[in-house]
């Protein structure tokens, strides 16, 4: 049926045309354009005799003709929208500009695409048509493009999913709640609630415009009330009010900037030295730059490609002062390698990051507990992309510089742990890991699959005038290790790992044994 | 146990200096002038952005931390965990503890009434959030504000009532410590206690911190032999630390036996361990449920598996 949709084209091109033809093809020309949109439309065309089929099917071979030779020429006269109520018309518009600049009638038809699918992606429609409509009959050459939209009936939705967040450091459950389009800008507001097992928690109010005053990418904000949970290993509780804008969000860029209210608090009074100097109120006040090209086939399970992923981060921008000041710099490299049996892939990353405190007297000021590194984690290196976080085998938090804790004066507590973990200044990680398919037809068709691995990390203090300690033989020397196998269970919502883990290498202190273990995660 | 005394190095952590006082918080002057006038020999740390902690000051010795909020305060647990006790032979002197209170209740009342209300909290800046943004500050402010208000009980109705009665107060210590004073070096005589820490810290922080116009401190300068202590005893101690008196006032113990100050009572602690047992199993079961559901939903069905596939080729 694509012949008689292309068929009435070349009429626009037609200037003198008499007057019952024009007309007649007028009607042919809506109707075919919408059989491109709809093939609902298709019914239209069986009352047709068969005079009229033949004399369709060769004006077809005539314009394909005209196409294969040459471009035909047309010109946008005019973009109408129809069908929104509380859209504004500015909005829709500038998603279909790359409609406006086409120049020829295969351009036409490609830009039409690419706004239908630009409409879509606003995710506050229903449904979208373009048709291509002739242009004022005292101008020849030109057409119309009528946009026409539905928009949702019903502006709410409802989401659940898990989701792994390099601030939080671990899972969490997260429910949001988005209503679309309430001004009619296309803006979305969310609000979400998330828990992580590691007993975070935070609330957050967002709101998304996909153009903010004619700039070309979207604005994002949202404010957030955080807290999170660490008393069990670093003596510690913190809160963080703040405010988040996305300032640039393109394809491989990220620019955002966040300021925030955090309070570190320690209800247990158990703290150790380092911690108890860190407790109380600071100002946020960051702006984090993020580049990331991914190329793998996958974020679950990749087998091919790979991924490089760069975040910096400098904090202190205030004419306060007495903001808290750092820099922080997190790189991570992924690399998949296929190696064509039983869909095997070998896998290999590694994860660096350094931070550090600037300002007056800063080789001797300590960095803040929150903005330092911390490895181990219920979370599997595969799918962590973004900096140094997860060893296989380690507990969250569960290596690296810790300090003795206030001693206890009861016995009650047998279970309480005696160190406080304070986190590196810089990290290191690597790992690689060698992922197959099962023979089994059942365990092919649902994604479970079997993986190898090993990985070795380590993390090192630099503020507070330990940078002089520090070197690298020293650090290669205290590197730990682990190697293991699994089984790999893709769900729909995480990915499951059960491993078995040995742990090659750990130091005094570290949380880490050989054995059993679950391990979830998301794609980041 | 001379050798482990030495290498000790204890430290008191106080908020800032401020108004030419080693540290200007209320709370963290008498834990210093106690240390000063026991003679022991310690660091002293900061933290400045920690306004509303109520564990400020705290004394440090290794992995011994003594918080001002636990047991009546710094002082009171130095003294139960056997580190410095300059009360030891003072405690059962019939007037110890009427001053004691007199001291610590009207005198603290009138002071915090004057710091956060009387004055409107004009010296609190520099107190408490030199170190601190601005907006930190200002919410903070109000809430310590608010706090020290509920604490004195001090509402609308009957402001004028309280200020009235804690002024009143404040006359009839200053009164009776005047009288109590006389020209003596320390209230007991010739030896220091925690008495004089808490009085001497009282008298300076007036003078220093507060501004001319407090009616405190109008209060207190009609006393003069109490303005003369604190600048003899100020001049002594805190001034020329280095040339401190050869023969200590108050020899240490020699060993500090750290029992626990506060026992609990078995029932509630099995009680309590039952609960977080049955919390724990509780969480592992609704975790469990929920991965049951998960994976066999994800498993069983096979059409979500496909989409999986697709989404993931198109990855």
């Amino acid at each position: 049926m694509e012949n008689p949709a292309e068929k009435p084209d070349p009429n626009p091109s037609k200037p003198k045309i008499e007057s019952e033809d024009e007309r007649e093809e007028l009607g042919d020309i809506n109707g075919d354009e919408e059989e491109e949109e709809e093939y609902e439309e298709e019914d239209d065309g069986k009352p047709r005799t068969r005079e009229d089929a033949i004399a369709d099917r060769i004006k077809a071979e005539s314009l394909f003709r005209r196409m294969r030779a040459t471009p035909v020429a047309v010109r946008v006269h005019d973009v109408i929208v129809k069908g929104n109520e509380k859209t504004k018309d500015h909005v829709i518009e500038a998603e279909v500009d790359v409609v406006r600049q086409a120049t020829t009638l295969q351009e036409l038809l490609k830009a039409s695409k690419v706004a239908n699918f630009n409409l879509q992606a606003l995710d506050i429609f229903d449904s979208v048509k373009i048709t291509l409509d002739s242009g004022p009959p005292e101008l020849p050459g030109t057409t119309n493009v009528v946009i026409d939209v539905v928009e949702s009936k019903s502006p709410i939705t409802g989401q659940i999913g898990t989701f792994t967040k390099a601030e939080a450091r671990s899972s969490s459950l997260e429910g949001s709640l988005k209503y679309k389009n309430i001004f009619g800008y296309g803006d979305i507001w969310d609000g979400s609630l998330a828990y992580g097992c590691d007993h975070s928690a935070e609330v957050g109010l967002g709101m998304y415009l996909p153009r903010f005053r004619g700039r070309p990418t979207p604005f994002t904000s949202r404010v957030y009330l955080s807290t999170q949970d660490w008393l069990k290993f670093s003596s510690y509780k913190e809160r963080a009010l703040g405010l988040s804008l996305g300032l640039i969000a393109s394809k491989y860029h990220e620019l955002a900037y966040n300021i925030a209210w955090r309070n570190l608090i320690d209800p247990s009074q158990m703290a150790s030295r380092s911690i108890r100097r860190q407790l109380g109120h600071n100002l946020v006040s960051a702006l984090k730059y993020t580049f990331k090209f991914d190329q793998r086939n996958s974020s679950l399970r990749p087998t091919r490609g790979y991924s490089f992923i760069s975040t910096s981060q400098i904090g202190g921008l205030a004419p306060d002062s007495r903001t808290l000041r750092f820099l922080r710099q997190e790189i991570d490299l992924r690399y998949a390698v296929p190696l064509g049996f039983y869909r095997a892939a070998l896998n290999f990353g590694i994860a660096g990051g350094i931070t550090f405190p600037w300002g007056s007297g800063y080789k001797s000021r300590a960095s803040c507990v929150p903005e330092r590194f911390f490895l181990g984690g219920n979370i599997s290196p595969v799918c962590s992309l973004g900096g140094p976080s997860a060893l296989w085998g380690f507990k969250t938090r569960g290596l690296g510089p810790n300090e003795p804790r206030r001693e206890v004066q009861d016995d009650e507590s047998g279970d309480t742990y005696e160190r406080d973990f304070v986190g590196g200044d810089v990290a290191v990680t690597a790992f690689a890991d060698l992922s197959f398919d099962f023979p089994l037809k059942w365990f092919r068709d649902r994604g479970i699959h079997g993986h190898v691995f090993a990985c070795a990390g380590n993390m090192a203090e630099l503020s507070e005038n330990k940078y002089r300690n520090f070197t690298a033989p020293k650090l290669l020397e205290t590197f730990r290790s682990s190697v293991g196998a699994g089984i790999v269970v893709p769900t729909s919502l995480f990915r499951m790992e059960l491993n078995y883990c040995h742990i090659l290498k750990k130091q005094e202190h570290d949380r880490a044994k050989s054995g059993f273990f679950m391990t979830f995660s998301t794609s980041s | 146990m001379e050798g482990d005394q030495e290498t000790n190095v204890y430290t008191l952590v106080a908020r800032k200096p401020s108004f030419d006082l080693p540290t200007a918080c209320p709370n963290c002057l008498p834990a210093y002038i106690y240390l000063k006038l026991a003679q022991l020999p310690f660091e002293l740390a900061f933290n400045s952005t920690f306004p509303d902690s109520d564990e400020l000051p705290y004394f440090e010795s290794d992995t011994y931390v003594a918080y001002n909020n636990e047991d009546g305060g710094v002082i009171e647990k130095l003294k139960k965990d056997g580190i410095v006790n300059l009360d030891s032979q003072l405690q059962s002197l019939s007037d110890y503890l009427s001053l004691k209170a007199l001291i610590v209740s009207w005198l603290e009342e009138a002071l915090t009434y004057e710091i956060w209300v009387g004055t409107e909290g004009i010296s609190t800046s520099k107190i408490y959030y030199s170190d601190l943004p601005w907006v930190i500050s200002k919410v903070l402010f109000y809430k310590q504000t608010y706090l020290a208000k509920n604490r004195l009980g001090i509402t609308k109705e009957n402001a004028e009532q309280r200020e009235k009665q804690i002024y009143k107060r404040a006359s009839e210590a200053y009164e009776a410590l005047s009288t109590r004073l006389g020209e003596q070096k320390f209230l007991f005589e010739d030896r220091p206690s925690s008495l004089d820490a808490f009085l001497l810290s009282h008298i300076l922080f007036i003078i220093q911190a507060l501004p001319v116009t407090s009616v405190l401190r109008c209060k207190l300068l009609e006393h003069s032999n109490l303005v003369r202590y604190a600048e003899k005893l100020k001049s002594e101690f805190l001034e020329a630390s280095s040339s401190s008196p050869s023969p200590p006032l108050h020899s240490f113990p020699s060993s500090f036996p750290r029992k626990s100050s506060k026992p609990k009572s078995k029932p509630k602690v099995e009680k309590t361990e039952e609960e977080k047992k049955f919390k724990k199993r509780a969480r592992f079961f609704l975790a469990a449920q929920f991965l049951a559901v998960v994976i066999y939903v994800s498993v069983m069905g096979g059409g979500s598996s496909d989409e999986l596939e697709y989404e993931d080729e198109d990855d």
